[in-house]
């Protein structure tokens, strides 16, 4: 059974169809690309699929459970978390208060127990700092942990936000463009990440324009052009596949 | 504790007992304003400051606990003390009124939305005759009195002790906030604060946590209410007037919105500053405008900030940065 599996999602902004019956799925622990022209809806497929948008037509279905309509952090509690085209972190918190933000809600909840520190949510919170001074240290993020992350240059933001969509330990990661506006070390480094993490068994949905990265990392490509899906396959496929290269190319 | 943590524990609490053996009433009746408006701007700084929700309603739920006070006491003979209680909780209903409305807009909308409720609860004071008397007013509201064992009597009537029971309601209220704004729900407010988008993102409930913050907010401001009508007896449609508004703003940001310490001294600082231009009678709101004028453009942290420059200055300094603002 797919992990994810979006079927027939419409949405309409101001009488643009910018998603025409997208479907698509994700099986556990796969690697998928989603590429497609600027504006083929790409981005509006993540905001529908995390809750940001409703749909205006079809489902989301993960692990099973329809999702369609789930505000976003109620489709984050059951395991998807998503990284940002335009690089989003808490500015004025720690490096550090920045991954455990991205954990506690998915632990005890209780208000009265917290302000009151029973010991429930001081074990949570010591298993929160455990699981947060790993991802520093394999984000390479340790000298930074009590920076406010607003001094963090964009890489190490993109770094940052990376390892925040991990903290939960989420079965699903949607990264929006994790290679753009870096440099190539830096590109390198975020292969290498995605790599070892789905070595861990999470499944990856990944938004990229960079091909040799795509080609490189993902085990199956969804094209996207106008808001329909246009292709599938595996990458050495959709290389050649001649109505990608209209979409991209024209003729 | 630190040395210095410990010096300034002791300076403040000298200062603030200093008036209890001075006695001078007018002193103490600036004081116990003072104390008044430690409470409301902490309590609201937790709605502008932590969460980060430009409320505009705070005197409306200001006015219901005293409301609620002034009316319990006066028709139905309850002692003041469990009013506050009542006031508390129908504070919080209120905000719950205020917030499901106003938290559908954003931004600029929400201010304007609460803003908007803040006027209707200030009409209905003002019209809702058989209720709040109008601007006729609630009077005679009795003063809280408290028997301590021993002998010891605090009440609302004597300055003197009015001044020690708005002090222990303003520690209480530090306390609060303080416990609120360190724990894992205050972690949450800030980063609904720092970025709502990405809060909700990696499942934060923005909306509950928003709504917490008011309600919490709005309990602690009407048992400010609570304890004002007691102390004037006479409780007025205008207790919850817009200007109120804007002088919490005023405080909150010239304290540093976000800074339990920096937002209460401001708080004293800006109800006592007045008092103590007197001596140049003439020049005093002009002085005092002037002031302000200069710690907007000059200390654009606020209090915070300053407070931060001195801890600086000072040695053993702890290294680590505060989380927040």
């Amino acid at each position: 059974m797919a992990l994810l599996e979006t079927t027939d999602v419409w949405k309409r902004f101001y009488g643009l169809d910018v998603l025409r019956g997208v479907s698509l799925h994700v099986h556990p622990g796969e690697v998928v690309g989603l590429i497609g022209p600027n504006g083929s809806g790409k981005t509006t497929l993540f905001n529908c699929i995390t809750g940001q948008y409703s749909v205006d037509a079809g489902r989301v279905v993960f692990k099973g459970r329809d999702i369609t309509g789930y505000s976003p952090h109620r489709v984050c509690g059951l395991g998807v978390t998503r990284t940002f085209q335009m690089v989003q972190v808490y500015p004025g918190l720690s490096v550090r208060d920045n991954l455990l933000v991205a954990l506690q809600e998915h632990q005890e909840r209780s208000v009265l127990a917290r302000v009151l520190r029973v010991a429930r949510v001081r074990e949570a919170e010591a298993r929160a700092r455990d699981r947060a001074a790993a991802l520093l240290e394999e984000f390479a993020l340790v000298r930074l942990a009590d920076q406010p992350a607003g001094v963090l240059s964009y890489g190490q933001r993109k770094l940052l936000e990376f390892a925040s969509a991990l903290m939960a330990e989420p079965e699903l990661i949607l990264l929006d463009e994790p290679a753009a506006a870096v440099n190539p070390t830096m590109i390198e480094r975020m292969k290498e990440h995605v790599r070892r993490i789905h070595a861990r068994g999470k499944a990856f949905l990944i938004i990229e324009h960079n091909m040799s990265v795509v080609m490189d990392i993902c085990e199956r490509v969804v094209v996207l052009d106008h808001g329909e899906k246009i292709a599938e396959g595996v990458p050495a496929e959709i290389q050649r596949d001649p109505q990608v290269l209209q979409a991209y190319f024209g003729r | 504790m630190r040395p210095a943590a410990r010096a300034s524990a002791v300076l403040v609490a000298a200062v603030v007992a200093a008036p209890v053996m001075l006695g001078a009433e007018y002193l103490l009746r600036v004081l116990i304003l003072a104390g008044i408006f430690v409470v409301l701007a902490i309590s609201y700084d937790l709605i502008v400051g932590q969460v980060g929700s430009l409320s505009l309603a705070h005197p409306a739920f200001y006015g219901v606990g005293a409301y609620t006070t002034g009316i319990l006491t006066t028709r139905y003979g309850l002692d003041p003390l469990p009013t506050f209680l009542v006031a508390a909780a129908l504070g919080a209903v209120t905000a719950v009124v205020v917030g499901i409305p106003s938290f559908r807009l954003r931004d600029r909308s929400f201010a304007i939305g609460t803003l908007g409720m803040a006027w209707v609860l200030q009409l209905v004071a003002n019209n809702w005759i058989g209720l709040t008397r109008g601007p006729m007013c609630i009077t005679g509201v009795p003063p809280l009195m408290i028997m301590l064992p021993g002998g010891v009597e605090l009440t609302t009537i004597f300055p003197r002790t009015g001044y020690v029971l708005i002090v222990v309601i303003a520690i209480a209220t530090y306390l609060i906030a303080w416990a609120i704004n360190s724990s894992r729900v205050g972690r949450a407010f800030h980063a609904i604060r720092e970025n709502e988008l990405l809060a909700e993102m990696q499942g934060v409930n923005s909306l509950f946590y928003k709504m917490l913050a008011l309600g919490i907010g709005a309990a602690i401001a009407a048992v400010a209410g609570g304890y004002y009508a007691t102390y004037s007896s006479v409780v007025c449609p205008s207790e919850m007037a817009m200007m109120y508004t804007i002088t919490l703003l005023i405080i909150v940001y010239l304290g540093g919105a976000g800074s339990l310490r920096g937002v209460t001294v401001a708080a004293v600082v800006f109800v006592v500053l007045p008092e103590v231009l007197r001596v140049a009678a003439a020049a005093r709101l002009f002085v005092y405008g002037g002031l302000l004028l200069g710690a907007a453009i000059y200390l654009p942290g606020g209090v915070e900030a300053l407070i931060n420059r001195v801890e600086r200055a000072w040695p053993g300094r702890s290294a680590t940065p505060r989380s927040g603002r």
